[in-house]
């Protein structure tokens, strides 16, 4: 067999499963049901498993039994009848009388499901329809049984043909078997229905277990590749380093006067060598973000500072294409705990790219606050605030454009490597789509979170936030 | 195959397997209509309320070997089958487990060629997963729904049972044509399968041919045996008669 075979042996529950009465039936029932043929014909009966274990008795003492009880003689031989009648098995035919002392009999009939015996009913004591007078063996007992008293007590029995006990009998048996049947199905049903979950549950696990381990492997994969990138930009930074030293030595004449011309070009190579290596550093940054390595030096920063001097290098950028940029800084920011440069490296890349998308006569706003953690991913899940309030402040940061905007199928994409909203885009507008990725991940690694929100009636926001840094004596601890 | 010495019982499980509303249970129903009320159970349905199978049907059929010695065994086949709705498949696989022999239950009409192929790979599948292949396992194919329109052809079917190896029976298993046909193959090959294999004949005491002649005696079956297995359209009847290596 192999590993994938169930579990679950569904045969041990229906291919040779023993059905047992007192397992299918309820016993309250069972007595319930008994005790309306009891009343019904004023015969007792009695249902017995076939281990011999009573499941239901609607008999009442007859006062013929109880007078036979009075004396220690006749409460000996009643016993034994009783014993003998309970464990006497009612052979092949399934149904046999057994005699009483008294005169009354017992009829023990097998009960039958599925071919197989499950227990016996004993119907009795009652008398046959053709006895009148007790019969000698009730004297033989003990003589000191009146015939005067015990003859009127016998005709008080319960009299039934031998013919009625068999269409009763056959009639209970008749109706226990639909109960055992419907009581079966249900057992069965519910065994195949836990087996059935159980088996789909086996397989679920398997498949996790399959895609946990294909994952693992991937997860290997890419943090390979983090490594090989690694390396390889750095690997390719130590050449270009020299390839724009010496372009720029060229272009300043060290090397000896250039004509205009050679100028030129020795100027696009410089260039172009500070392009690649901007895309190297800017693949250098994210493969060590990507892998872990980037080494940050954190300390406390006062954001609105970094902001200032991030709006004071692009400003010029921005007067270039007649954007207006301006920074609102809440006046009471808290410090924030993290790496300045890095920092000013996320606002640089985001102000830069506002610009860049912003059409002359637009405006790109920076704007700082400090706004109340919800706990949430900002998407507009407001709800328990009565238990999140008690967190920590954020420090959020808005850069808003009157760009282009972005749609939001493309707000996740545009955080992936290399993704631009449209290939078009990079002609127009330049970038290596490394910008907004490598954000992310420098927010990411401050703790922060960044998202993407319409600028209405037009542009785009990045809503950036950082958890505020905590208080002085937390930060001992 | 379960055999229980002590109680002298022999338990043969028959499954009837096949797609969605294919007539699985119609087969069942007419089955217990076909036979005699002493040798068959109550037929054990487990359906929603749309009459569709959830979990399974079982129809027991129980039977005594007519052995001269006295030494007569007592054989219980039990003849399920599987949800057809391919949501089932856990219940399926469960419900196939220990399977003795397969009846597949095609459906006739020829916009459920597809389904009818779906269902047999998936048949396949799970006897793989089982550790069982189709070729070692006694399997008789029922083209049921004949007398409904737009069905395959009498021709095409006795065309592609020749393709294969495993008896093919015609059916409408609604008025009960085919019903008797389909179960007594089954069992013929189900019999002369575990025979083969475990020498039951000297168990029960009864000879290797007169077994299912038997059972359709006690089954009330009065219809000639060899004519009923004859409807057979292709394939072997008795390819199981060979100890598989």
């Amino acid at each position: 067999m192999t590993t994938d075979a169930p579990h679950v042996a569904v045969d041990d529950l229906i291919l040779a499963e023993r059905v047992r009465i007192e397992d299918l039936v309820d016993r309250e029932g069972l007595e319930e049901l008994c005790r309306t043929f009891h009343a019904l014909f004023g015969i007792p009966v009695r249902i017995y498993s076939t281990e011999g274990a009573m499941l239901a008795d609607a008999a009442r003492e007859q006062e013929l039994c109880a007078y036979v009880n009075t004396t220690n003689e006749g409460r000996n031989a009643c016993a034994a009848t009783v014993g003998a009648v309970k464990s006497r098995e009612p052979g092949h035919s399934g149904d046999v009388v057994h005699p009483c002392f008294t005169g009354a009999v017992y009829r023990i009939i097998a009960l039958e499901y599925d071919g197989h015996r499950v227990g016996r009913l004993i119907v009795g004591p009652f008398l046959p329809s053709s006895l009148n007078e007790a019969p000698p063996t009730l004297f033989k007992v003990d003589p000191a049984l009146s015939k005067e008293k015990a003859q009127p007590l016998l005709l008080k029995m319960p009299r039934a043909k031998s013919d009625t006990v068999t269409r009763i009998a056959s009639h209970l048996k008749g109706t226990l078997d639909l109960i055992l049947f419907s009581g079966h199905k249900a057992h069965v049903t519910s065994k195949m229905h836990l087996a059935s979950v159980r088996e789909s549950f086996r397989q679920l696990e398997e498949k996790t277990a399959r895609l946990q381990e294909a994952f693992d492997r991937l997860r290997e994969l890419d943090r390979l590749k983090s490594n090989f990138l690694a390396t390889v930009s750095h690997e390719l930074r130590t050449p270009l380093t020299s390839i724009i030293g010496y372009s720029e030595m060229l272009s300043e004449g060290l090397g000896g006067e250039l004509r205009p011309e050679q100028l030129e070009f020795v100027k696009t190579i410089h260039d172009k060598g500070e392009q690649l290596l901007s895309l190297i550093m800017g693949l250098l940054d994210l493969s060590k973000l990507e892998s872990g390595t980037m080494r940050m030096s954190v300390r406390q920063v006062r954001l609105e500072n970094v902001l200032r001097e991030v709006v004071s290098t692009l400003t010029p950028t921005a007067r270039k294409k007649a954007v207006v940029l301006e920074l609102d800084a809440a006046d009471e920011l808290s410090e924030l705990r993290g790496d300045p440069e890095r920092l000013r490296q996320i606002f640089l890349n985001l102000v830069e790219n506002a610009i860049k998308f912003t059409p002359a006569a637009g405006s790109v706003t920076l704007r700082a606050r400090m706004v109340e953690d919800d706990g949430g991913d900002g998407d507009g899940d407001d709800g328990g605030l009565a238990v999140l309030a008690p967190m920590r402040a954020r420090l959020e940061v808005r850069v808003l454009d009157t760009g282009i905007g972005i749609a939001p199928r493309e707000r996740e994409k545009v955080f992936d490597p290399f993704y631009q909203v449209d290939s078009s885009s990079t002609r127009e507008y330049g970038g290596t789509g490394l910008g907004l990725s490598i954000v992310k991940r420098l927010v990411e690694a401050h703790g922060g979170r960044i998202r993407i929100e319409d600028n209405t009636p037009k542009g785009t926001v990045f809503v950036v936030s950082f958890p505020q840094a905590p208080p002085p004596a937390e930060r001992a601890s | 195959m379960q055999v229980n010495f002590g109680g002298r019982e022999i338990a043969i499980k028959l499954v009837y397997y096949g797609p969605a509303l294919s007539g699985k249970t119609t087969n069942l129903r007419s089955l217990h209509q076909l036979t005699a009320e002493q040798s068959r159970g109550r037929l054990m349905t487990l359906e929603t309320k749309d009459d569709r199978t959830l979990f399974f049907d079982m129809l027991p059929v129980t039977f005594k070997s007519e052995s001269p010695n006295g030494t007569g065994m007592t054989l219980r086949l039990k003849v399920f089958t599987v949800p057809g709705q391919v949501l089932h498949a856990s219940t399926r696989r469960l419900v196939l487990q220990g399977a003795d022999g397969v009846a597949f239950i095609a459906d006739s009409q020829t916009s459920e060629t597809e389904h009818n192929a779906a269902s047999f790979l998936d048949l396949r599948q799970n006897l793989k997963e089982l550790g069982v292949n189709t070729k070692q396992l006694p399997l008789v194919i029922q083209y049921n729904k004949r007398d409904l329109d737009k069905i395959r052809t009498d021709d095409e079917l006795v065309a592609l049972a020749r393709r294969g190896r495993e008896p093919v029976f015609k059916a409408a298993a609604v008025s009960g044509m085919g019903v008797l046909e389909t179960f007594f193959a089954l069992l013929h090959i189900t019999w002369t399968r575990l025979d083969t294999e475990h020498n039951l004949h000297k168990m029960i005491g009864v000879a290797s041919n007169q077994f299912v002649p038997m059972a359709a005696r006690q089954l009330g079956v009065r219809a000639d045996l060899g004519k009923l297995l004859s409807a057979c359209v292709g394939g072997d009847l008795n390819r199981h008669t060979q100890v598989p290596e």
